[in-house]
């Protein structure tokens, strides 16, 4: 506090007595009307960030419809490849899972209206969980899926309500990462579907690649137990790894 | 197995990109030794780092001191072009650097740029040094100005000699060597005797403490009470012995800072408790200790009136004026005397109807000092009633910007277009361009509005690039820094009505600054006077108030309704309470402040007090009222910039008044011929002409006081 008031009056007599004219002109008129400077290192960053939110907001605002309908759906796409790793787990727990391309169909299905419900809901305000209890549940839901790869043969009936539920979650996920970078309220409904379809053809893209490397490369399918099995153990792994990781962020 | 190795390595490698990897940033050149190829000249902020601003001081002030060399070496005859000329071309680089430099460390600060900031105040005061007291500069410079009235400059020209020569001048370049010398020792005590009568004053603004327990907290709101046991709680936590802790344990802590003395004046029903918070207010320096003031004031007054004597001028107050709009001691007397008695009819006033609710009340005392804080709210409540939060709604940021740019469209026709795909400082920080009525380029309007804990308090314009038509045409680029509410979650920022009046200011100010046209850039833009340019800033709140104009932009944020007139008229009137009061103390300190600076070299150094209470009692300042700051804590006059200036916040008032008064009588506040006019011979300017001369060609008369004494509710 004393070091401030001393610079600032330092500043005032700098600008008061320095009388040359072509000293370049007095940058900062009315140098009397600036307060003193509380310098509070901690809040920087979190202001900044809110700071950078609304920049967004601002330059969405001034963009065409359909710019900003290519943004989202480019930010969803994102928020999957290459940004949402574990939902690349999960999606890849559930091609691993599934002998018949039908019911991957169903599952993929379950899973991604799941989470379009709750992005809907969360991206509008109605309901509010926070990251701390849903991130680690995210993390749990991928290592059940994987631990149900390698532990049960064949997926049971309730599979496909049991990954409702877990796209419920996942859908939460997305939405606080919409939610940091925020959506103008004007174009609410058709941002939100963008950022969605993004979100599916992210998917989409995730299945095709894993199809294409198991079946093409590997020449072999998503059934054979040598593959199957190690990768669903490798996702388990990391998947109990990021729990503990988000329940404990310190350690 | 093997194609499993790979899988399980793609995997792994997907897992460890989680944690993003920051690239270090490797050194690049320095933007400030390169062409800044950026839309507009903005400064590229994305590449300035803390680190290249000290090597671009250096070099900047050594090509300088090179450039002025070149000047006072030239071997042939003087000439406004190898001189004046010369010298307005000289200290690019610095000029560069600096305006980044100081803006960036008032409005986006950290622990480097302040340490900088340190380091390079003293720095620069030497080299600024070198150059206003080069001889050979000065000769050459005098040569040319002793020929003026055989040559064929033009008038700004003219002036720019006049006022290039006054600054050597008042620096002491007629001087001899032992004046010089005497100078320099009068300089080096005034500036030691500043600096101690600022650390004295802190010292004794914090030396006091008011410590209440709970039982004398009587009146007092939550929110005041919750404050004060922060501010005790906070004491108690610095506490180093036990004892300092217990005498701060669970108690209230009021201190003779305004912020903490104002509520408990105003709400505290303990009228003795009001009496010595007040007062160790108003004794601060006054104490008899060694944090005492008097005879360091006195001092001061004394040293600057030998200093004003040796350079030639009657008075500190002659030497000071000189360079202002009101030119004399004599018209800042007139002009003070002259609203003197109104004001302090209406605090007479006041002091009645506060008397008459004390004696409602059914109080035995008469109305005091330390009384009047409470009582004239009581008043306020009665006659004034205002609730500040019921218009917020209507004042969003969005809306307020609309409104001043909808304002300077319909006065000039100029345009703003917000741009998005330049780099700024931060992300607070909004850009727009703007243009004239006829499409071309004016200058960049930043507007930097949000509170943020690296940003200094208050509000304020300043440039990041100047105007200047000598090598073509250069046009500005302008900042508007302010502390306003940032938003809270989704809802827009809202603003008090008194922020609505800063922003209204600050643009005007910023107008100034982007209007201007001139051909040298040291006389562009708010180079003027200071009682001149508050003129430009404080002409453009009358736009904010005029109900006309506010009900085009004050719509409420969520219902979409207009402000109803009757919150409006409620609003218009408060602005009137109190100004009894407000513009004696503010003309008492005023008088004061001139009363100290238009004393003699041969008087006897003052007693302070003796001094202050003599000038008070000439003008008949009521016991009711002190001088809004007492000789003791006049900081402003006696370690701040504005000795024999503090009057200039009335006068500027004045102008303002008086000015848009002339649109009122056109019957149309946007009159497009009176616009034009204030463009032409305001805006435009710079300090090319006289602030006077300027002023008339606008209004086409000299100010009057009236319209002002209007305003303030003090005409009747």
């Amino acid at each position: 506090m004393n070091i401030f008031n001393i610079t600032l009056i330092n500043i005032l007599l700098f600008f008061c007595f320095n009388s040359y004219s072509h000293n370049p002109e007095n940058f900062i008129i009315s140098e009397i009307e600036q307060g003193i400077l509380t310098f509070e290192n901690e809040q920087i960053q979190e202001e900044y960030n809110s700071a950078l939110k609304r920049l967004r907001i601002r330059r969405l605002k001034a963009m065409p419809m359909h710019k900003k309908f290519f943004i989202f759906t480019k930010s969803g796409f994102e928020h999957i490849l290459p940004k949402g790793l574990d939902h690349i787990l999960f999606v890849l727990g559930l091609f691993f899972s599934c002998i018949k391309f039908r019911s991957l169909l169903i599952h993929i299905t379950a899973f991604t209206a799941a989470h379009s419900i709750t992005l809907i809901l969360a991206g509008q305000g109605l309901i509010q969980i926070p990251p701390y209890i849903v991130e680690p549940l995210i993390a749990l839901s991928i290592v059940w899926i994987a631990v149900e790869n390698f532990l049960f043969n064949y997926p049971n009936k309730w599979r496909p309500l049991l990954i409702f539920v877990f796209g419920l979650l996942h859908g939460l996920g997305f939405a606080s990462v919409l939610n940091y970078y925020g959506l103008p309220k004007e174009n609410f409904i058709s941002l939100l579907l963008a950022f969605n379809i993004g979100v599916e053809i992210g998917q989409l893209t995730v299945l095709i690649i894993a199809f294409l490397i198991v079946n093409i490369i590997l020449r072999t399918n998503s059934k054979n137990k040598k593959i199957r099995i190690p990768i669903s153990v490798l996702i388990s792994l990391i998947g109990t790894y990021w729990f503990i990781e988000r329940v404990y962020p310190l350690l | 197995m093997k194609n499993l190795f790979y899988l399980s390595f793609i995997f792994i490698l997907f897992a460890c990109q989680n944690k993003e990897t920051q690239s270090t940033i490797n050194s690049i050149e320095n933007p400030f030794f390169q062409e800044w190829n950026t839309p507009f000249d903005v400064p590229p902020f994305n590449l300035i780092k803390d680190e290249h601003y000290m090597p671009a001081f250096e070099k900047g002030m050594k090509e300088n001191i090179d450039e002025i060399d070149i000047i006072v070496n030239n071997k042939e005859k003087p000439t406004f072009e190898n001189t004046i000329e010369a010298l307005e071309r000289s200290g690019k680089l610095l000029t560069k650097v600096q305006r980044v430099f100081s803006n960036l460390a008032s409005s986006n600060t950290n622990p480097k740029l302040q340490e900088l900031q340190r380091e390079l105040s003293p720095l620069l005061s030497a080299h600024y040094d070198k150059i206003s007291l080069n001889e050979g500069l000065f000769q050459r410079v005098d040569k040319i100005w002793e020929e003026k009235n055989n040559s064929n400059l033009t008038d700004e020209q003219k002036k720019l000699l006049d006022d290039t020569r006054k600054q050597f001048v008042r620096s002491g370049a007629l001087l001899n060597k032992e004046q010089k010398e005497q100078i320099t020792s009068i300089n080096s005590k005034i500036s030691e005797l500043t600096t101690k009568f600022g650390q004295n004053l802190l010292a004794e603004t914090n030396g006091f403490e008011l410590i209440l327990e709970k039982k004398d907290l009587d009146g007092l709101s939550e929110s005041v009470i919750a404050a004060a046991a922060e501010a005790a709680s906070q004491k108690m936590n610095k506490a180093e012995t036990e004892e300092e802790k217990n005498k701060y344990k669970e108690k209230y802590l009021f201190t003779p800072h305004r912020t903490s003395m104002y509520p408990f004046l105003t709400e505290s029903s303990r009228r003795d408790l009001r009496e010595i918070l007040y007062k160790s207010y108003i004794m601060r320096g006054d104490n008899n200790n060694e944090t005492d003031n008097k005879t360091i004031t006195a001092q001061i007054a004394k040293l600057r009136a030998e200093r004003a004597n040796l350079m030639g001028y009657e008075s500190h107050a002659h030497f000071v004026l000189e360079e202002r709009m009101l030119k004399s001691p004599e018209e800042v007397y007139d002009l003070l005397i002259k609203l003197w008695e109104p004001a302090l009819d209406r605090a007479k006033k006041e002091v009645i109807d506060m008397q008459e609710v004390v004696d409602a009340e059914g109080k035995d005392f008469k109305i005091a000092a330390w009384d009047w804080w409470q009582y004239s709210e009581k008043v306020r409540k009665e006659k004034y009633d205002l609730d500040e939060s019921l218009i917020k709604p209507y004042l969003s940021l969005d809306n307020a910007l609309q409104g001043v740019f909808n304002t300077t469209n319909k006065l000039w026709g100029i345009k703003f277009t917000e741009i998005y795909d330049v780099d700024m400082y931060h992300p607070d920080a909004r850009i727009w361009k703007v243009e004239d009525e006829d499409g071309s380029h004016l200058g960049i309007f930043i507007g930097d509005y949000f509170v943020r804990s690296n940003k200094r308090g208050g509000a304020w314009m300043s440039s990041f690039k100047g105007q200047s038509n000598l090598d073509g045409r250069e046009r500005p680029v302008v900042v508007n820094v302010c502390n306003f509410p940032a938003p809270v979650s989704d809802s827009p920022s809202l603003l008090s009505f008194e922020n609505l009046i800063t922003l209204f200011h600050e643009f005007g100010h910023a107008m100034h600054g982007i209007l201007t046209n001139v051909t040298y850039g040291s006389m562009s833009g708010t180079s003027g006077p200071r009682d001149f340019t508050e003129f430009p800033a404080q002409i453009l709140e009358h736009w904010a108030s005029e109900p006309e104009v506010l009900k085009t932009f004050a719509i409420h944020h969520e219902t979409g309704e207009t402000i109803p007139d009757d919150l409006i008229n409620k609003l218009l009137n408060a602005s009137k309470f109190n100004q009894g009061f407000i513009n004696t103390e503010y003309l008492a300190a005023s008088l004061l402040d001139m009363d100290w600076h238009t004393i003699s070299y041969n008087d006897d150094l003052k007693d302070a007090n003796k001094f202050e209470i003599e000038s008070m009692e000439k003008y008949g300042l009521i016991n009711e009222i002190a001088p809004r700051y007492r000789s003791t804590y006049f900081a402003h006059i006696f370690s701040g910039g504005y000795s024999s200036g503090y009057y200039s916040y009335v006068h500027s008032a004045v102008l303002d008044s008086d000015g848009f008064e002339a649109f009122k009588e056109t019957g149309n506040v946007f009159d497009k011929d009176l616009a034009n006019k204030l463009r032409t011979h305001v805006y435009e300017k710079g300090s090319t002409e006289e602030a006077m001369d300027l002023y008339v060609k606008f209004r086409g008369k000299k100010p009057m006081i009236e319209p002002l004494l209007r305003v303030r509710g003090l005409d009747k």
